[in-house]
C-alpha cells in the first residue's frame, strides 16, 4: 500500500508542528490516542476571545504517516475558522483530501477528535456551554 | 488461518473412508496424515479452547506431531501426502506459536469468538471511546517527547545523562505496568473459561481494554528499548 502524495508531502513537510502555552485561557489542548496502534497526537489551539476564531494550530503526533498527515491537515483546516465552524469538520472529509485507504480511517478519526477535544478544553476554560443547542438559527 | 470453532462436522478419511469427527492431522483410525483441517488452532491440538493452557501438555503434542509429520517418514509416500505433511507442519507450528504465547493466544481466541483486535479492523467506525486508556496518554505523550529528545542529541553525538536516566526509569515503569496487565489478563482467564455467558461477554470486554492498554506500553517499551540500546 502506497501512501497518496498528500499524505508524503503533509508527512515531509508537516505544517504547524508545536506546542501553544498550555495554562494561557485563550489555548486549547486536546490529547487524543488510537488503541489500534498506539498512536498519540496533541492538537492546540488559540482563539480569540473577542471573535472566537481560531488564531493559531499547532500539532505533535507520534504515529504514523497517515496520523502526521491527518493532525497536520487538520491545524490548517482549523486555523482561521471559528469555533463553531472547526466542530463542522468531519473525519471523512480528511479521508477524502488525502486518500486514505480504510485500514488509515482511525487516523482521520483520530484529527476529529483532537479537533474536538482541543475545542472542548477551550470551552471548559471559558465556560462556554458544551454543544449549545439550537445555535443562533439565523435564517438566510 | 482463523476458522470458526467448529470441529464437530464429519470428515470422511481419504485413504480409510472411515468418517472421523475431530480436526485431527492423522486419521484416528488408520492412521494416515489427513490434508490440513480447517479448524481452529486448539483442535489441531486436540486441546479444548480455553485461555487457561497446560503448557507442558501443548509442548508435549506439539514434538510428538512434529516427530510425525518429519518429511524422513514420507520419502516413500505418496506426492499428496508429501504435501499434506509440509501443509500441516506449517500449520502446526503457526498453531503452536500462536497458542503458546500469553498474549496472542488471548488475541487468537476473542478473535475466534468475533471479537475485531487490531488495525485492520478499525476502520468500519469510531472507536469506542471507553477502549481507549486515557490516563496513559499524558504519560505515553512525555515519554515520547523526551524518546524524541534523546534521539536528537544523539544524533548530535552528545549525551544527556539526566535524560538517559529519566528514560531509564520510565522503562521500568512501563515493564511493571506491563506486568500487571498480564497479570489482570490472567485472572480474566479464568472468568472466560469458566463463567457463563455473560461473565464470559463482561470478560472479553475487559480483556479487549487490556490488550489495548498492553499495545500502547509494548509500544513504548519497545521504543525505550531502541533509544537506549542504540549506544
Amino acid at each position: 500500500m502506497a501512501y497518496s502524495d498528500k499524505v508524503v508531502d503533509h508527512y515531509n513537510n508537516p505544517r504547524n508542528v508545536g506546542t501553544l502555552d498550555k495554562s494561557s485561557s485563550e489555548v486549547g489542548t486536546g490529547l487524543v490516542g488510537a488503541p489500534e496502534c498506539g498512536d498519540v497526537m496533541r492538537l492546540q489551539i488559540r482563539v480569540n476571545p473577542e471573535t472566537q476564531v481560531i488564531e493559531e494550530a499547532k500539532f505533535k503526533t507520534f504515529g504514523c504517516g497517515s496520523a502526521i498527515a491527518s493532525s497536520s491537515l487538520a491545524t490548517e483546516w482549523i486555523k482561521g475558522r471559528t469555533v463553531d465552524d472547526a466542530m463542522a469538520i468531519k473525519n471523512t472529509d480528511i479521508v477524502k483530501e488525502l486518500s486514505l485507504p480504510p485500514v488509515k480511517i482511525h487516523c482521520s478519526v483520530l484529527a476529529e477528535d483532537a479537533i474536538r477535544a482541543a475545542i472542548g478544553d477551550w470551552k471548559k476554560k471559558n465556560g462556554v456551554a458544551e454543544a449549545a443547542p439550537a445555535a443562533t438559527a439565523t435564517a438566510q | 488461518m482463523l476458522k470458526v470453532l467448529d470441529s464437530a462436522v464429519p470428515i470422511a478419511c481419504w485413504s480409510c473412508a472411515v468418517a472421523h469427527n475431530e480436526s485431527t492431522l492423522f486419521c484416528p483410525h488408520c492412521s494416515k496424515i489427513q490434508p490440513p483441517p480447517g479448524a481452529d488452532y486448539y483442535s489441531v491440538f486436540s486441546l479444548e479452547p480455553r485461555l487457561t493452557l497446560d503448557l507442558g501438555m501443548l509442548e508435549h503434542q506439539f514434538h510428538k506431531l512434529s516427530r510425525k509429520l518429519h518429511p524422513d517418514r514420507f520419502a516413500r509416500a505418496t506426492p499428496e501426502e508429501k504435501d499434506w505433511s509440509l501443509a500441516d507442519t506449517a500449520l502446526l507450528n503457526d498453531a503452536y506459536r500462536t497458542l503458546r504465547d500469553p498474549i496472542r493466544r488471548t488475541e487468537y481466541l476473542l478473535k475466534l469468538h468475533g471479537a475485531e483486535i487490531g488495525e485492520e479492523h478499525s476502520g468500519k467506525g469510531r472507536t469506542d471511546p471507553s477502549r481507549v486508556p486515557a490516563d496513559l496518554l499524558e504519560e505515553v505523550f512525555d515519554l515520547n517527547m523526551q524518546l524524541e529528545e534523546m534521539r536528537a542529541a544523539k544524533k548530535m553525538g552528545e549525551e544527556d545523562p539526566d535524560l538517559k536516566q529519566s528514560l531509564t526509569e520510565a522503562k521500568k515503569k512501563f515493564d511493571g505496568l506491563l506486568d500487571d496487565v498480564d497479570n489482570d489478563l490472567r485472572t480474566q482467564w479464568t472468568a472466560w473459561d469458566d463463567g457463563d455467558a455473560s461473565a464470559r461477554s463482561a470478560a472479553q470486554k475487559t480483556m479487549l481494554a487490556l490488550l489495548d492498554r498492553r499495545r500502547y506500553l509494548d509500544n513504548l517499551v519497545r521504543d525505550v528499548n531502541e533509544t537506549l540500546g542504540a549506544n
